[in-house]
């Protein structure tokens, strides 16, 4: 499916153990044909006080980026090694790339001194006039009315010129009002792209930077259920391991909350007893699972489908 | 070959809350399989029992939807089925793998439909005498509408 798919791997970036995908192309075709919606995790740029509703990227849980990583659509890497590894081994695609930032900053240096001169050069004009203004004021009363005349020609002039120029410098200008009266241009004006598309081209596999993913135990059931199309989000809100909708859970509600174990790990039937009794109050199933081992996983070995076997709980009202 | 005393006892509280309290019919224990010969008698896991609730205790929801499509929701309660029982403790503890050799052993009466699961009802017992019943499927079910 992947050869006939031309479609470039989803680039899942690992910082500091959480998963993101920053690329809102891949979150969609993540949540059409992988059935993976996870939790959006980005303040909006617009609100970033508000924590009710949140932007890109999207944090996946690690069984999602495993799963991703298996099924061959997505590579995960390790961005803190990342970064500064591609930066200091550029090609020439990648230095032309680089030539053209650092021409967009020499380019915003150049224009940023210019304006600074230009201003300099009128607010000494306009002192100047001003000072000539006085000057002239003072001795106008006996003389002609030609100097007087001239003179608010000028300031209206400079005026015009001030307010002509002032929305044109960058916000920095504003921000910065040392800037507006000091002597010197900035030094450093670094331009900030919006986005490092064009550093991240890696092809998978050859890269060394890809990154292990930690899942915890109760991966195989998540596996399996996935495999199944069903779709999961993290269970907190009823007290298990996924919540799992039949669909997108725009449109569903979900049917179970699961919870993985280990084929031999002993289960509490109290616990057994809550999930189920909190699954039928909220209209869900309790359900468990986890990897089948010991003689039943070789026989199954074949069939990786086999491989967990799960249970569903449901309170019988009796 | 039998089951420790303490399965036994479990089992015949089960049995009895089941025959008084909920008015079960064809009540029956089993501790070994069935369809095996005499002399090599396969010991279940557990002690099961097998009995008729005096009405349909579950309806899949497939079922329930084609039921309420024809209006016949009503000939539900009368058409009861024979249900499996496991009877368990509270301070017992299960694993996942006891639980598949528990349905592996269960023999129905008669194969499933398709795209059905075997399942059980677990009783579990506590000292107070109180006794919940939880259906287990072997598999991944989808809950009932109710």
């Amino acid at each position: 499916m992947t050869s006939s798919n031309p479609r470039p791997h989803v680039r899942i970036s690992k910082a500091a153990n959480r998963y993101l995908v920053f690329d809102i192309d891949d979150v969609m075709y993540l949540r059409r044909n992988h059935n993976i919606c996870s939790v959006f995790v980005g303040t909006m740029p617009q609100a970033p006080q508000q924590s009710a509703f949140m932007g890109l990227p999207i944090e996946l849980m690690a069984e999602e980026a495993q799963v991703l990583v298996e099924k061959k659509v997505a590579y995960v890497v390790d961005d803190s090694n990342y970064h500064p590894a591609r930066i200091a081994a550029a090609g020439p695609q990648d230095r032309q790339y680089l030539d053209v930032v650092k021409g967009i900053t020499s380019d915003a240096q150049r224009s940023m001194r210019e304006i600074t001169e230009a201003r300099k050069a009128m607010f000494a004009h306009k002192g100047a006039s001003k000072k000539k203004e006085r000057r002239d004021k003072k001795a106008s009363d006996a003389q002609s009315s030609e100097d007087v005349t001239v003179a608010p020609s000028v300031d209206a002039e400079a005026d015009t010129s001030l307010f002509d120029t002032a929305p044109e410098p960058s916000p920095a200008t504003t921000k910065n009002p040392s800037v507006t009266r000091g002597e010197a241009a900035p030094e450093a004006w670094l331009a900030t792209l919006t986005t490092s598309d064009a550093l991240l081209t890696p092809s998978p596999g050859q890269n060394e930077l890809l990154a292990s993913v930690d899942v915890p135990a109760s991966y195989p059931l998540y596996a399996h259920l996935q495999d199944k199309g069903y779709f999961m989000m993290p269970g907190l809100r009823f007290g298990c391991d996924y919540n799992v909708y039949p669909g997108d859970p725009l449109r569903f509600h979900s049917h179970f909350q699961a919870t993985g174990f280990q084929w031999n790990e002993d289960i509490k039937l109290l616990d057994l007893v809550t999930g189920g009794r909190l699954g039928t109050n909220v209209k869900k199933s309790f359900l468990i699972g986890g990897r089948v081992e010991g003689e039943e996983q070789q026989r199954d070995e074949t069939d990786k489908a086999l491989d967990v076997r799960a249970f569903s709980i449901e309170w019988a009202a009796m | 070959m039998a089951h420790p005393d303490y399965l036994a006892d479990l089992a015949s509280t089960v049995y009895e809350n089941l025959e008084s309290q909920h008015d079960w019919t064809l009540l029956e224990s089993h501790t070994h399989k069935k369809q095996s010969l005499p002399e090599t008698k396969t010991l279940l896991p557990r002690p099961l029992i097998t009995g008729l609730p005096p009405r349909r205790l579950y309806l899949h929801p497939d079922d329930q939807v084609e039921l309420v499509k024809t209006h016949a929701t009503y000939t539900v309660d009368e058409t009861p089925e024979i249900e499996w029982v496991l009877p368990m403790h509270l301070n017992e503890k299960f694993t996942l793998k006891q639980m598949a050799e528990v349905f592996d052993s269960l023999e129905l009466p008669e194969p499933l439909a398709e795209g059905r699961c075997k399942r059980l009802l677990m009783a579990i017992v506590h000292d107070d005498s109180t006794v919940v019943y939880y259906f287990v499927h072997d598999g991944i079910v989808k809950p009932r509408q109710n």
